[in-house]
């Protein structure tokens, strides 16, 4: 069972399950606690293999054991997203921690990704459970539905979970290079059905300053 | 419509119905509702927007006679977008506080860094203080700092890093301690505003009738240039003489100079 104590600090209660954090994330426990380093993520040696090939590098460890455990990871303001058999796509480095019953899995953004400077690939958590997500600052949940798409800048996107189709806009036009440009030249729309996190802060990107 | 992602217990989901309208989403996140109406923005301050929503550099064409009544700072255009459109839009700032403040027929004078946007009713003009901006008139505009804002009534004396801006106080000015000044290093920490013995022998005063705002950190939110004054006797900041005060300050930087695209790409 995830909780949050104060906006920072995850702290899950385990009676003999487990769950996958990331490498070294473990501030304080209670009771009977035993870490693992789950070497390719718990993926096999296939994901291991694509992780390595597509840069979504990703260290984590499995906890299991009786008592609770608490999580942080340089401050990061520690969000919690519950999963009914939906899929949960969040950059590698924005993930603290996951349910143990959860698969992770590597996928394809496309062109988002490159915008951000995050690699082209993101990662996937499916199944039944709950996941903790990092932000700078604390996320904002905005729902996209057929009738309201929404649109996001990719250096403040964090993660989005549902049937959610992504599209990349990119408005550099012969003024961005005149220097007149918008200032957000490069977007992601996102419609169908389905929830996105962003984060109020932007990462460094190139198209933060075009 | 289905709600398949019902979170109980877990964080607020917002939808364009339940985002405020030019109000704090959280303390770090402000939205903006656009009604056909324009917002002039730092650039690269959205972060998402429902809704049809265009933005535009200052600079083009169409946008001149706005450009014209409520933006006097032409040398720092290139920073400046404006929105226009409908729907609801968020910005933030590197996850600093934000909030709004209404103006009535009135001034505010905020350091450059800290604006983040404001309506097209309020004039925009640089400051005669370097590194200050001036909004004159009516409207809201939005300012982050690095924590919640304190607002204090003059006669004070306040810290140079912890400034944000001020309302209608007619005298900003530096007051020294004793010694201060003397010697060469004395004059450098009194072009920085940097330095000195116990670092509290400078500060700025405010008398007089207005209000004075401070974050709550000493921790300044990076200087966002204001551009190069003219070249003229008689005006502060002029001819380069305090080009210790950041990277581009010394450089006068015009719209759509092609001298700037290395600092535009984040080189």
């Amino acid at each position: 069972m995830f909780r949050l104590q104060g906006s920072k600090v995850l702290a899950v209660d385990m009676t003999g399950d487990s769950v996958k954090a990331k490498n070294g994330s473990m501030v304080a426990y209670d009771g009977q606690m035993a870490f693992k380093k789950l070497t390719g993520g718990g993926e096999g040696l296939r994901g291991m293999v694509t992780r390595r090939l597509t840069g979504e590098q990703m260290t984590l460890m499995e906890v299991r054991g009786q008592g609770t455990c608490w999580f942080a990871d340089r401050a990061s303001e520690i969000n919690l997203v519950n999963l009914q058999g939906d899929k949960l796509y969040v950059e590698s480095s924005n993930l603290l921690a996951t349910d143990g019953g959860l698969r992770t899995g590597t996928t394809f953004t496309g062109l988002r990704g490159a915008s951000q400077g995050n690699g082209l690939f993101t990662t996937t958590i499916e199944g039944h459970g709950q996941a903790a997500i990092m932000s700078d600052g604390p996320a904002v949940v905005l729902r996209v539905s057929a009738q309201y798409p929404l649109t996001v800048d990719p250096g403040a996107y964090i993660a989005h979970q549902g049937n959610l189709r992504q599209s990349f806009q990119s408005g550099v036009t012969f003024r961005t290079l005149l220097g007149e440009g918008g200032g957000e030249a490069f977007q992601i729309r996102f419609e169908g059905d389905g929830l996105v996190y962003v984060q109020p802060s932007e990462r460094n990107t190139i198209a933060g300053d075009v | 419509m289905s709600t398949p992602y019902p979170t109980p217990g877990g964080p607020t989901v917002f939808d364009p119905m339940t985002l405020p309208a030019d109000d704090n989403v959280n303390a770090y996140t402000f939205c903006v509702e656009l009604k056909g109406s324009q917002w002039f923005l730092q650039k690269g301050k959205m972060i998402a927007y429902y809704g049809t929503i265009d933005f535009n550099g200052i600079g083009h064409g169409r946008l001149d006679r706005l450009v014209r009544t409520s933006f006097h700072s032409p040398l720092h255009a290139s920073d400046w977008v404006v929105a226009e459109g409908s729907g609801k839009m968020l910005l933030a700032d590197r996850a600093f506080d934000v909030n709004s403040y209404d103006l009535e027929d009135g001034n505010l004078t905020i350091r450059s860094g800290n604006l983040l946007a404001f309506q097209p009713t309020l004039a925009l003009k640089q400051s005669i203080v370097p590194g200050f901006l001036t909004l004159i008139g009516t409207g809201k505009f939005v300012a982050a700092s690095n924590g919640p804002v304190v607002f204090m009534e003059p006669p004070i004396r306040v810290d140079p890093q912890a400034l944000v801006g001020w309302a209608d106080c007619p005298s900003p000015c530096h007051h020294y301690d004793h010694g201060y000044m003397t010697g060469v290093m004395g004059g450098l920490r009194a072009m920085t505003g940097l330095g000195g013995a116990s670092g509290e022998e400078h500060q700025f005063e405010f008398v007089g009738a207005g209000t004075v705002l401070l974050q709550s950190s000493e921790t300044l939110m990076a200087e966002q240039a204001t551009g190069a004054v003219p070249q003229q006797a008689g005006v502060p900041g002029a001819g380069g003489a305090h080009s210790t005060q950041g990277p581009q300050s010394g450089v006068p930087r015009l719209p759509g100079q092609l001298g700037d695209l290395q600092r535009r790409f984040g080189l």
